[in-house]
């Protein structure tokens, strides 16, 4: 690497978590797990932690708390929260909690779904791109900004409303939306990585083609790819739910936490908070504890890097 | 700065031009029938035949993009089933509510940004607190923000008013001068009206700005940083400036600059936010308009809503780069920038 990428790593890193020193291997004595390396990262472990705790309360919480979720009745209907309903009940008598950890299961699914197939896509596209040269880059890039000329919430509107509304037509409206910005990350890094020395050097070698790829691009671009889609995670649970909460994404009876809240929305203002506090709640933790991950990610990988927003 | 311009536009141009085949398949290639859609699953195949041969539909498919295109652009955008009006004057009655909604957001997005990245360089723990403040905005969902502060400054605390829309039901709106219901009642000296309609705006606008709110706040806090450690601020303090002046003289106009190129991703969060703001709070703007189009399965005003956001919000990135172009020149001298 030149002197100045040594200047670049060693100056001071404007991100806004806590700025630790460059993750190496001389952080963690030898003998120590490596999982003590999280403790200088506090963000990065918070959000890691409340991530897993609502990955379980999604995977087991159902089975755990057998509440109906879907039949109608009428006699409990609008109940505060109690300790038989500690989420209190929606205007069918559904209780909420029940609701509520069933709607965790969709929205993790989801995001999990979407950021994982955005990230393959938009990966592939990106390492396609940055290996042409000339006009050929361009014609893919160009393609990608078309894209991303709509406002993603939009554009993920008008693809799920001419698919048929549903969560899987939700889902492939908020994927098509962020599949360019993984493309255009992943593109800069690939057309960096293969001017660097060592590429330089196996091309020198004689590598096949193929193999400066798997063995060199492909793993320079993981971190890059990883934390984009960390990002890129958040972003699309709260466009799924957007996408509930206008009626386009999961229908009724589903309990998607956009859709109930959406439901919720003339029992709140009257009063019955429960119904839309929860869900909402529960949106506000699964997004910020993905941005939390992102970050510290970024923060553990690449600080210098330069990500889109998504 | 001649020869920069016109690479932008003409990039921008083909973006736009990419953008409405986007629009076009997304809206018109992809649905099963878009005719279904408008007569009904009840009707018969002579009645498909019909509607489809008068919309056109019956046409090679670079034919109907070519309708498509020459009818946008000669502005017959369609006529909406579900509200008896032609798209364009549908939205041209509502977008005046849309733009002051969006202005106000604006607003108060980019100086809530200035003041608390300021403040954040006075103590550890104001900035501790900004920092986190904005990065719970980043992952708040707008419309469940939008009700939270309803329940919270309307019901419980009756501070504010409810989901009424732009002024309250006993309130006439000012005659119409600019659309805007605060420009046009200062104007017209109806102060009653005015505050009226500030009232109303208060919390819609708070919660439109929330997100790009986060957004700005952490990037000119990352800016302003970059720049107090510039050598050139600590000359200005050794000459003899205030803290206070050095930062506001010297720090914030250059920090301020990027930030500029964040305001075209602003727009993007606004439009795309006013869709849900709107609902909830019963504003009739275009935002609100697209969600009860759809809501009646009228599809007319989401195909030309989305080219329409696609032309704005190519246009604002194309004016944000010339400005940003036109004010700093390592810009616009640079050479190769990748494609």
């Amino acid at each position: 690497m030149s002197s100045l990428d040594a200047m670049d790593m060693t100056r001071g890193i404007t991100t806004d978590t806590a700025v630790a020193p460059l993750a190496s291997d001389e952080s963690v004595p030898s003998g120590r797990h490596w999982l003590w390396r999280l403790a200088r990262y506090p963000a990065l472990t918070g959000g890691l932690v409340i991530f897993i705790v609502l990955g379980l309360l999604a995977a087991f919480g159902p089975l755990v708390w057998k509440g109906d979720t879907s039949s109608v009745n009428l006699l409990s209907s609008l109940l505060p929260p109690s300790l038989a309903h500690p989420m209190g009940t929606d205007e069918f008598g559904r209780d909420v909690l029940a609701r509520f950890l069933i709607g965790a299961r969709i929205s993790l699914l989801v995001g999990l779904a979407v950021s994982g197939f955005g990230a393959l896509i938009g990966g592939a596209i990106g390492v396609v791109a940055g290996g042409l040269d000339g006009w050929r880059q361009g014609v893919i890039m160009r393609m990608m900004d078309a894209v991303l000329a709509f406002p993603p919430l939009i554009l993920a509107m008008s693809v799920t409303v001419a698919l048929g509304v549903g969560i899987v037509t939700g889902s492939i409206g908020v994927l098509v939306g962020s599949v360019p910005w993984y493309a255009r990350v992943v593109r800069s890094e690939v057309v960096r990585l293969r001017n660097t020395p060592f590429v330089e050097a196996s091309k020198a070698l004689g590598a096949s083609r193929r193999r400066i790829y798997l063995h060199h691009i492909v793993p320079g671009v993981l971190p890059t790819l990883v934390i984009q889609a960390a990002a890129a995670f958040g972003y699309s649970i709260l466009a799924l739910a957007a996408l509930g909460f206008v009626g386009l994404g999961a229908q009724i009876p589903t309990p998607e936490w956009g859709a109930m809240i959406s439901d919720g929305l003339q029992y709140t203002l009257t009063g019955q908070w429960w119904i839309d506090v929860f869900p909402g709640l529960g949106l506000l933790l699964a997004a910020t504890s993905a941005n939390l991950i992102a970050d510290g990610l970024r923060n553990m990988l690449d600080p210098r890097g330069v990500y889109a927003r998504v | 700065m001649i020869r920069f311009a016109t690479g932008k536009i003409a990039s921008s141009l083909v973006t736009v031009l990419g953008a409405s085949i986007i629009a076009f398949i997304v809206m018109r290639v992809l649905p099963g029938s878009p005719v279904r859609l408008i007569v009904g699953a009840l009707a018969s195949q002579a009645e498909v035949n019909n509607t489809q041969r008068a919309l056109g539909l019956d046409q090679s498919v670079p034919v109907q993009y070519w309708d498509y295109i020459s009818n946008f652009v000669r502005g017959d955008w369609g006529f909406s089933y579900s509200v008896g009006e032609p798209v364009r004057s549908l939205l041209a009655t509502r977008f005046p509510a849309s733009l002051e909604l969006g202005c106000c957001a604006f607003l108060f997005a980019f100086g809530g940004a200035i003041v608390l990245a300021i403040l954040s360089l006075t103590s550890a723990w104001v900035e501790r607190f900004v920092r986190s403040f904005a990065f719970l905005g980043l992952g708040t969902p707008v419309f469940w923000l939008a009700l939270i502060l309803l329940v919270v400054f309307s019901q419980s605390l009756h501070l504010l008013p409810g989901p009424e829309g732009r002024l309250s039901l006993n309130v006439q709106p000012p005659p119409k001068i600019t659309g805007f219901y605060t420009i046009d009642s200062l104007v017209t000296g109806r102060f009653g009206t005015l505050w009226n309609a500030i009232e109303h705006l208060i919390l819609p606008a708070l919660c439109l700005a929330f997100a790009p709110f986060s957004f700005l706040v952490r990037l000119l806090r990352s800016n302003l940083l970059d720049v107090t450690r510039e050598p050139f601020m600590a000359v200005a303090r050794s000459k003899g400036v205030s803290r206070s002046l050095v930062i506001l003289r010297h720090g914030l106009p250059n920090a301020f600059l990027p930030t500029l190129t964040a305001s075209a991703l602003v727009f993007a969060e606004l439009l795309a936010g006013s869709v849900l703001v709107e609902t909830v709070f019963d504003w009739p703007g275009v935002g609100a308009l697209v969600v009860q189009s759809l809501e009646n399965k009228d599809y007319v005003v989401m195909q030309t809503f989305i080219l329409l956001s696609a032309i704005v919000y190519v246009t604002v990135n194309l004016i944000v780069d010339l400005l940003y172009g036109a004010i700093d020149p390592r810009i616009r001298l640079a050479r190769g920038t990748p494609p």
